[in-house]
């Protein structure tokens, strides 16, 4: 059976960095200390390199130069540093090609970049609060594609049949393999004890009407996400085959020059990001 | 040689080159070729009209289609082109799936487009627009060619 197969799959799939988890635990407890954090990222050789180089990049446009864990905390705030690290991570297991998807390696890693920068920008532009995970949810969106993957390119025949009826990409999915990437994702992020806000926001991210809550944060990933694919960065095999939710437009009270301004810094945001992370 | 156009980018080429675009999604692709001279260029433009971020256009007008197209006639006509003889192709311009009118960016970008060429006197030879595949383009310079792929299939445009 397929979603057997998938089931073992997400079971096996490699485990977040330690360090990357506790920081997340770390930054959600109160009263954490910087010593804290600098114990933690000493565990992992490198870690704390790229965290000033993060701190660094021309995305956050600190005027001065970051030299230490206590500087970055101070001027990034302890919730965004985190989430830097957790990317630094990410970017080890999602800079790989997918199969099914038809995404060249890399590829699948600039578009979760780019989405987590949309999402940000959005955020800004609709000047909505959103969460401080809305970065992360971001970029880990479509970590379920890392297993669907090759369960798509093997069922091709079949997704495009239902494809050809009219069926959205992820609805395809679920058709003929049981399950969807948006499912798959949020089932890896919660074995990682990600936080729940992440996990509800990669589930619902093609359907945020089925969420049984609100929350703005998933409202701008949906949008960032469609966007993204939009101006083509990780648009592969399922090309624009997906709805925008109306409701969640309306939620947001969204506009066209939302999007497009957004649109038009995007690709500007991902290149100072990802300078910054490539892998070492 | 083969010149690879980004986002948000124009290329111009002479007899012998190919110039290359990826993953057309909501974006136009605008393919423009003299036979004669044999130059052709290809913009990849982003979305429709620059007043939405007026200082992203001046460092890069080839992001929207309303500074771009201009963009890529001048550069041809600098290059030898004469605007009698073009052959100017269309692609992209896709939509998401639904009637969201917010997420029409696609078809913004073609209206747009038709508004320039219909004020200057000029007529698409050919397009393939809208819908929601992400298309590769090879345009052949030499020949004038335009290669479309769109999920797995290839055919002339």
């Amino acid at each position: 059976m397929r979603i057997e197969q998938i089931s073992r799959m997400i079971k096996a799939f490699p485990a977040m960095p330690g360090a990357a988890l506790q920081l997340l635990t770390l930054a959600n407890a109160p009263g954490t200390t910087v010593q804290q954090i600098e114990a933690v990222l000493r565990q992992e050789p490198g870690l704390t390199a790229n965290l000033l180089k993060l701190a660094n990049s021309a995305y956050f446009g600190i005027p001065s130069q970051v030299g230490s864990v206590r500087q970055a905390v101070l001027l990034l705030g302890l919730k965004r540093m985190v989430q830097m690290v957790v990317a630094a991570c990410a970017s080890a297991i999602m800079d790989r090609g997918v199969p099914g998807y038809d995404l060249p390696a890399g590829e699948l890693w600039r578009h979760s970049l780019a989405v987590s920068v949309a999402a940000r920008g959005l955020a800004g532009e609709l000047k909505i609060q959103a969460a401080d995970e809305i970065f992360t949810a971001g970029l880990l969106h479509d970590v379920g594609k890392l297993v669907l993957g090759q369960f798509v390119q093997e069922d091709h025949a079949q997704i495009d049949s239902a494809l050809a009826q009219g069926m959205s990409f992820e609805a395809a999915e679920a058709a003929v393999l049981g399950i969807d990437h948006a499912a798959i994702g949020a089932q890896v992020l919660a074995q990682w004890s990600l936080p729940e806000k992440i996990v509800h926001a990669v589930r619902w991210h093609h359907a945020p009407e089925s969420y049984s809550r609100i929350d703005t944060l998933l409202d701008v990933v949906h949008v960032a996400n469609m966007l993204c694919l939009m101006i083509g960065i990780g648009v592969g095999r399922e090309g624009l085959l997906h709805e925008p939710s109306p409701l969640v437009t309306r939620r947001l009270g969204l506009k066209p020059a939302h999007l497009e301004k957004v649109a038009s810094q995007t690709l500007q945001w991902v290149s100072d990001l990802s300078q910054a992370l490539t892998v070492a | 040689m083969n010149i690879t156009v980004s986002v948000g980018d124009m290329k111009t080429g002479r007899n012998g080159d190919i110039l290359v675009t990826h993953a057309l999604g909501s974006c136009l692709g605008l393919m423009v070729f003299d036979p004669l001279s044999k130059v052709g260029g290809l913009l990849h433009a982003m979305l429709p009209l620059s007043s939405i971020n007026p200082e992203k256009a001046r460092g890069n007008p080839a992001m929207f289609v309303d500074t771009g197209v201009p963009l890529l006639f001048k550069s041809l006509y600098e290059m030898g082109a004469v605007k009698e003889r073009l052959i100017v192709k269309a692609a992209g311009c896709g939509n998401p799936m639904g009637k969201n009118e917010i997420f029409k960016i696609g078809e913004r970008n073609y209206t747009v487009l038709k508004k320039l060429l219909w004020k200057n006197n000029i007529l698409l030879k050919a397009e393939n627009v809208g819908g929601t595949a992400s298309r590769t383009i090879h345009f052949e310079v030499q020949t004038g060619g335009v290669l479309l792929s769109c999920n797995g299939a290839r055919g002339p445009l």
